[in-house]
């Protein structure tokens, strides 16, 4: 497959012979597409863009309490793609966060799209960093570029993808722009075409990196080949009742 | 007319009676049975023998009598059968935990404590409750309940109070502390612990928000009055008050903070930078804070300040955030 | 063995947890935050201190200041008001035509002529499409007024500003400033005001915020409102005032409602809910211009038919048990009577009657269909010849002074209006408000306490003012 990059760049539905807005028919699903992202991000218009579905949004963090499901089809694939609630964060207990955490490791989502809100990339960061330590299989989408562009906010698409190790597609879901993009670059990731190696927090604390870095060893010693024992060091060490329970059932492998 | 009169007493005295047999079976003593209360009872006493054993006085059962409010003979009832089961040796009116009850007070106490720490971190109770909370909840977890409470709060060292919590064999840091009216004049130290009894003056440090965490200096003490300075207010407390402050000095790599004042002095058109969060902000609000960014060194700002004066929204990595005042409290910076 | 290996890594976990400390979370975050701001500062590039100027500050600092923040709010929820309920009045009466006036007329003679049997016609004709009609006609052109205009200021960001200028009042009561706007969401409709609580994102407050919600007058229980407190209190004054103690008086209804939520929420936040978690951080998210058709499209789809649907599905069945109460038999007399029969001592105690409690318990889908299923139940009971659409039937009379003369037949006296208006405030939420807090909740206890706690109040009340009416009168 290949992204057709015509001068089309404004207009709303260029490439959209290709896609297919499926709303809530979920059958026959190909590939598995996760929504993360900060509260009040344009998420669920993403969403919307994507599936058809016409969820509400509104200018306000905390819409989306309850997981939403939708589906799309592009280039012959049938993709169900779910909203998870909007967190800050991955780190803490809260039931959002937990629905959120728990769907990115247990549900192994084949894409994970993170939107982010390009006026405050700053804060979106923390939750980035957070999932790319999760999943390699990620894009982020950097949603509300037209508010960024009226605040004069520039951002350096190719410097923040080099930084994070993963693909970046700047959209306004509002009126589609990027879409397209953001639609293939799913498509490569899913299909393997577009293989990223994601950053992973540098700036550890140095008493924390060195516990991360026993445990994670630990981890791969007793599960071989599992991908994220730097993850799941992390919950470890904060307490994560589940993981904790699959360490001890030795469920992990199952699980992650 | 007479009816509704009559009517309108009845009313009253349902209400009455309603709340005064809500006081009364709400109590505990009239909800547990007879050998649970005994259990009850011989665990404070454990409890309270070994506080007096931590501060090298001698208990007596006059002692006990007093601390737990009950009949003397009551206690000594219940002494004697301690005593038999090998928890604690009496021999002239002075009681001795034995090696046994002195692991099993160890016990309670460490549920007490952990119990604390879980109602700061995990609940919106207020502090002034946490203690007669946990009073209640130290009774009733048993090893293995207690054991997965402690590693779901990330096996915590210290109580929210400061006191540190005794691991699974009874072991306990020790922690070195000065009372306030002896610290030494014009040093910086830091509060690490604050006594929760008695409730009152307790209460009293909440309300002039003397957290467990904050950098102190003191400026004067004589016999009445100790007065210092803490987070950029000068506070004034008599000796009896501030002998429950505890007070130690900074490890090697902490700085203090001459000129941290609390967030909410923040002005409108000053700008600022945070130094850090207080202990005293827990659980979800401290987690929430952190998730926005507000952390050391971040620049921080006035936006807004609500009609009411109270929220003020503040100016955080580009965006609006509104805090209460009780929040602002809660976060220190240094203004530039 | 292999079980123990795992262990062992579970206590390395514990034992290096213990050695870091008691804030591995600030430090974690911490991290994150520094490389954050590391890749920000190299891809990033911010303007100065632009704030300062743009337009978004301009109307932050009038919207929240001391002098204008309180008008321009006040302003804004008269004219949402205004908005909807002139506007509803339209709709709302040919709604009525259509689904009261013409088909139902319609459907009895279709009924007629294909030789329905009579129970099923009366069942299904009768009660169930009488319910449902009703509920439509004057739920649905308020809520597809009110809920829209809300969404506008929603999404244009307003809203957060609201709650940032009335979070003081709502801190003392320990409640959320969003609270405000879920509380206006419920002068809308209760279950919509519910689902509205998604935006508090603190768990205690949010429960507050719920259980209160239908301390607001909702949309159903306006008319209700209008109509007795035009029959009994506007009566009371020369017809030339009538008109303004009428407004004033179901004003000053909707304002207890008002202080009934804050006391309750005070309450509450001090007894059952006080060990639930709570926190306050409120984001001021910066304006977008609103996408005015696409809003206003999603707004109904998203809130009045969603809300509309849930509301029909109960009504339907609450239509079939108010005519089968009004038609089943028991010996001589229907069920409806036996019922009101039974209870109207206690009714009469409070200071209401047998009649309106009936009608409370069998009406609880929809407070819209209260006033027609008492004036149905008043004339069942009174064999009043003449009058109504027949046993089951729910109807209203065109004429106030009619409808007057009903209720006073049936023993309604300036108390039983009073009283009628506060249990109107102050009872249990409708059904649909009720499930929609079970979905929300997922909690059977805080459903229970939001269902029955306000059913109480209403007791008390009704029966303190009705003891110190006949102290004093």
């Amino acid at each position: 497959m290949t992204v057709s990059q015509s001068a089309c760049e404004d207009c709303a539905f260029h490439n959209v012979n290709s896609l297919k807005k499926l709303g809530i028919d979920t059958d026959n699903i190909d590939y598995v597409v996760a929504l993360a992202g900060n509260p009040n991000t344009g998420k669920s218009t993403v969403f919307n863009a994507l599936t058809g579905l016409r969820q509400h949004t509104g200018n306000w963090p905390g819409k989306t309490v309850v997981r939403a499901e939708g589906a799309y089809q592009y280039d012959e694939k049938r993709y169900k793609l779910i909203d998870l609630p909007g967190t800050y964060s991955l780190l803490s207990t809260s039931q959002d966060e937990e629905v959120a955490r728990n769907f990115i490791l247990f549900g192994k989502p084949d894409v994970t799209v993170i939107v982010a809100d390009a006026t405050r990339l700053e804060r979106n960061l923390n939750l980035v960093l957070q999932i790319l330590e999760i999943t390699n299989k990620a894009v982020l989408c950097l949603n509300l570029m037209d508010e960024a562009k009226r605040n004069n906010i520039k951002i350096d698409q190719r410097a923040l993808a080099k930084k994070l190790g993963v693909p970046v597609v700047e959209t306004v879901a509002r009126s589609q722009k990027g879409i397209p993009e953001l639609l293939s670059t799913i498509a490569d990731i899913a299909t393997g075409k577009i293989v990223s190696k994601p950053r992973k927090v540098k700036n550890l604390n140095r008493q924390i990196e060195k516990s991360v870095n026993q445990l994670a060893r630990e981890i791969e010693k007793k599960f071989p080949g599992i991908p994220n024992s730097r993850w799941v060091a992390f919950r470890l060490l904060e307490g994560d009742k589940r993981i904790t329970e699959a360490v001890v059932n030795n469920e992990l492998m199952e699980l992650v | 007319m007479d009816q509704a009169l009559i009517n309108l007493l009845i009313f009253v005295a349902l209400i009455i009676l309603g709340w005064i047999s809500y006081k009364f079976f709400g109590s505990r003593e009239f909800l547990q049975g007879k050998l649970k209360r005994q259990k009850t009872l011989t665990e404070d006493i454990l409890k309270q023998l070994y506080h007096v054993e931590e501060s090298n006085r001698k208990p007596t059962l006059d002692h006990l009598a007093g601390a737990l409010q009950l009949k003397r003979k009551k206690i000594l009832l219940v002494v004697e059968q301690m005593t038999t089961s090998g928890l604690v040796s009496l021999n002239d009116n002075t009681i001795t935990l034995t090696d046994e009850g002195r692991l099993y007070a160890l016990r309670i106490v460490r549920v007490h404590r952990l119990w604390e720490k879980y109602l700061a971190e995990q609940t919106g109770h207020q502090p002034k409750d946490w203690h007669n909370l946990a009073e209640k909840m130290e009774h009733m977890l048993d090893e293995k309940e207690t054991q997965r409470l402690e590693s779901s709060l990330g096996n915590p060292m210290f109580d929210p109070h400061g006191d540190p919590i005794p691991n699974e064999s009874g072991e306990v840091n020790p922690v070195v502390w000065t009372p306030l009216p002896s610290y030494a004049i014009g040093s910086p130290g830091k509060i690490i612990h604050i006594e929760d009894e008695p409730e009152v003056i307790y209460r009293q440090l909440l309300d002039k928000k003397i957290f467990v965490g904050s950098h102190i200096k003191v400026l004067k003490t004589d016999n009445n009055e100790v007065s210092f300075v803490c987070e950029g207010v000068e506070h004034q407390f008599s000796t009896i008050v501030a002998a429950n402050i505890h007070v130690a000095e900074l490890s090697e790599n902490e700085m203090f903070e001459e000129h941290a004042v609390r967030l909410s002095a923040l002005e409108y058109g000053e700008t600022a930078e945070v130094i850090g969060l207080s202990e005293e902000c827990r659980g979800a609000s401290r987690r929430r804070l952190l998730d926005l960014g507000i952390l050391p060194g971040t620049s921080i700002e006035v936006d807004l300040k609500s009609p009411l004066k109270d929220p003020v929204a503040y100016r955080v990595r580009n965006t609006s955030i509104a805090l209460r005042k009780t929040m602002s409290d809660l976060i220190l910076i240094n203004k530039n | 063995m292999e079980k123990k290996d795992k262990n062992s890594i579970v206590d390395l976990a514990s034992e290096l947890r213990w050695k870091i400390g008691d804030n591995f979370h600030d430090k974690l975050t911490e991290s994150l935050y520094t490389d954050a701001s590391e890749i920000a500062s190299q891809a990033i590039e911010m303007p100065g201190n632009e704030r300062n100027y743009s337009l978004d500050r301009k109307i932050d600092r009038i919207v929240t200041s001391k002098r204008f923040g309180f008008p321009i709010m006040l302003g804004i929820l008269a004219l949402i008001l205004w908005l909807t309920i002139s506007g509803a009045n339209v709709p709302s009466g040919l709604l009525f035509t259509l689904l009261i006036e013409i088909t139902y007329p319609a459907l009895k003679s279709l009924s007629e002529s294909i030789g329905l049997i009579w129970w099923l016609d009366g069942l299904l004709i009768d009660g169930i499409y009488m319910a449902v009609a009703w509920v439509v006609s004057v739920m649905l052109p308020p809520m597809a007024i009110f809920f829209p205009l809300f969404t506008l200021l929603e999404d244009f960001g307003y809203l957060p500003r609201v709650a940032f200028n009335l979070d003081s009042l709502f801190r003392r009561a320990g409640a959320h400033g969003k609270q405000a706007l879920t509380m206006s969401m419920g002068w809308g409709c209760n279950a919509a005001g519910v689902v509205a609580t998604r935006i508090i994102d603190s768990p205690r407050e949010r429960l507050i915020a719920i259980i209160t919600n239908n301390f607001s007058l909702c949309n159903g229980r306006w008319p209700t409102q209008i109509l007795i407190a035009t029959i009994f209190i506007g009566s009371l004054v020369p017809s030339s005032f009538s008109g303004t103690v009428t407004s004033l008086s179901v004003i000053a209804i909707a304002l207890l409602g008002v202080g009934f939520m804050f006391l309750t929420s005070w309450l509450l936040s001090r007894t059952v809910l006080k060990g639930e978690v709570s926190t306050f951080t409120l984001e001021l998210p910066p304006y977008r211009p609103p996408r005015f058709w696409q809003t206003i499209y999603t707004s109904l789809i998203d809130r009045t038919l969603i809300v509309l649907w849930r509301a029909v599905l109960f009504a339907a069945p609450a239509g079939a048990v108010i005519w089968l109460v009004s038609n089943i038999h028991l010996g001589e007399i229907t069920l409806a009577n036996q019922l009101i029969e039974w209870i109207n001592p206690f009714g009469l105690f409070l200071g209401l009657n047998g009649v309106i409690l009936l009608a409370y318990i069998i009406a609880i889908p929809a407070n819209e269909i209260i006033i027609p299923t008492i004036l149905m139940l008043t004339v069942a009971n009174l064999k009043l010849a003449g009058i109504g659409a027949g046993e089951g039937v729910m109807f209203e009379l065109d004429s106030t002074l009619d409808t007057a003369n009903i209720l006073k037949a049936g023993g309604w006296t300036v108390l039983t209006g009073i009283n009628l208006m506060l249990f109107s405030l102050l009872h249990n939420p409708c059904s649909t408000t009720i499930y929609t807090i079970y979905k929300e909740t997922k909690s059977a206890k805080w459903t229970t306490v939001a269902s029955i706690l306000p059913v109480i109040m209403g007791f008390v009340v009704c029966f303190l003012v009705t003891q110190f009416w006949h102290l004093f009168a």
